[in-house]
């Protein structure tokens, strides 16, 4: 008599299964990373190594959050900390904090969306180049992207554990 | 041996009056642009320009606003930003400051005072009209009785000149106001004050709905050192 194969628990294909789907979340996620950090660097057509922190801080100081020396230094830094974040993700390098730290900053993103669409204030979102007006569509894409890094850390939290318990 | 200095005088007397000419029949703001305060036309031009500018055209750095003058965010950038710019960078010639109407249909008379400012553009007053227009927002923006809370910043015969030069060349106003929209569109505005800057050869759009004084001078201050 035939016999339905049902993958068991401990089928070495269903393990395999949270593992891949780890490795798209967080290949996904950090190439969405790298292409935010090459808009703030490169755009109307060309590379702006120099002066993008100029057209950023331009940007960031319009969700009126932060004092200008706070905007300043952000402007400078975090294109290269998006960048840093989108390698780290791909290469899949200490995925459980990294995936932690991008659901902060996205959260934090989302926070300040939030009230500056609370307040009403008719400003760029900044988060792709600088052409993107804030709105409902960029909040509830910087929602999902959440989802998934918020995925991304449990997957990672959890597929460690596992790794942990057979190693044990 | 008498009629040398005769021709030579001849000559000069000629070159003076071409150059006397020339300057008479030049558009006053684009031949010798009005930095703050300057003196310029007292009657309208044969050939209205509609250009509404401040500032040396030749200066290094070119600033297009894209502008609503019943939008709040415009204000706001005038008061905030565009004055400082006018006194630390236009009147020094640093900075030539170009504004383009871009009236939002969600405002019913920012048309009406964008024609308004084209005409005292025409007399060389651009800048005195912007300044009443965006300091007296709150006053108009309700009830549209522009030339009302406005005629009080100009002498009353230089305001009725402004009157009659719209309602005289209505029809090129308002292709001028298209003209700036159409500009506008095509250059992907999708909100007012956006702003573009031109220096070195390249012009690059700023983030809309305005920018803080210090960033912009910051932007400005680089732009000068290259």
């Amino acid at each position: 008599m035939a016999t339905t194969a049902i993958p068991s628990e401990t089928s070495p294909r269903a393990a395999a299964w949270p593992g891949a789907l780890l490795v798209m979340g967080r290949v996904a996620l950090g190439l969405i990373f790298l292409y935010a950090a090459y808009a703030k660097l490169h755009f109307e057509g060309e590379w702006h190594l120099r002066d993008y922190h100029f057209f950023f801080a331009m940007a960031i100081d319009s969700y009126k959050m932060l004092p200008i020396s706070a905007v300043q230094i952000m402007a400078r830094v975090l294109p290269w900390f998006e960048l840093a974040l989108g390698g780290l993700l791909i290469a899949g390098v200490a995925v459980r904090w990294i995936g932690s730290i991008t659901s902060g900053l996205l959260l934090v993103f989302i926070g300040a969306m939030t009230r500056a669409k609370i307040l009403g204030l008719e400003i760029n979102c900044g988060c792709f180049g600088n052409n993107e007006k804030l709105g409902t569509a960029t909040l509830i894409r910087d929602s999902s992207l959440l989802v998934l890094a918020l995925a991304v850390t449990v997957g990672a939290f959890l597929v460690t554990k596992r790794q942990d318990k057979v190693s044990s | 041996m008498k009629s040398l200095p005769v021709r030579q005088f001849g000559f000069l007397t000629w070159v003076a009056l071409c150059v006397a000419t020339s300057a008479a029949f030049a558009n006053p703001q684009t031949k010798a642009p009005a930095a703050s305060g300057a003196k310029v036309a007292q009657t309208g031009s044969a050939n209205p320009t509609f250009l509404k500018a401040i500032g040396n055209p030749n200066a290094p750095i070119t600033m297009e606003v894209f502008g609503d003058f019943q939008c709040p965010a415009c204000r706001g950038f005038f008061e905030g930003t565009t004055k400082q710019v006018i006194d630390d960078y236009v009147i020094p010639g640093k900075v030539y400051l170009i504004h383009r109407d871009f009236p939002l249909d969600m405002h019913p008379y920012a048309r009406q005072a964008a024609r308004l400012a084209n005409a005292a553009a025409e007399f060389g007053q651009f800048e005195a009209i912007e300044r009443a227009l965006y300091d007296h927002q709150d006053e108009w923006s309700a009830k549209g009785n522009i030339d009302d809370v406005i005629a009080s910043n100009f002498p009353p015969a230089q305001f009725k000149k402004f009157q009659a030069f719209e309602s005289q060349h209505i029809s090129e106003i308002n292709a001028s106001i298209e003209r700036d929209r159409a500009m506008g569109m095509q250059r992907n505005v999708n909100q007012t004050p956006t702003v573009y800057i031109t220096a070195h050869g390249k012009t690059e759009a700023l983030p809309g709905g305005g920018v803080d004084y210090k960033l912009l001078k910051s932007y400005f201050d680089y732009l000068l050192r290259q």
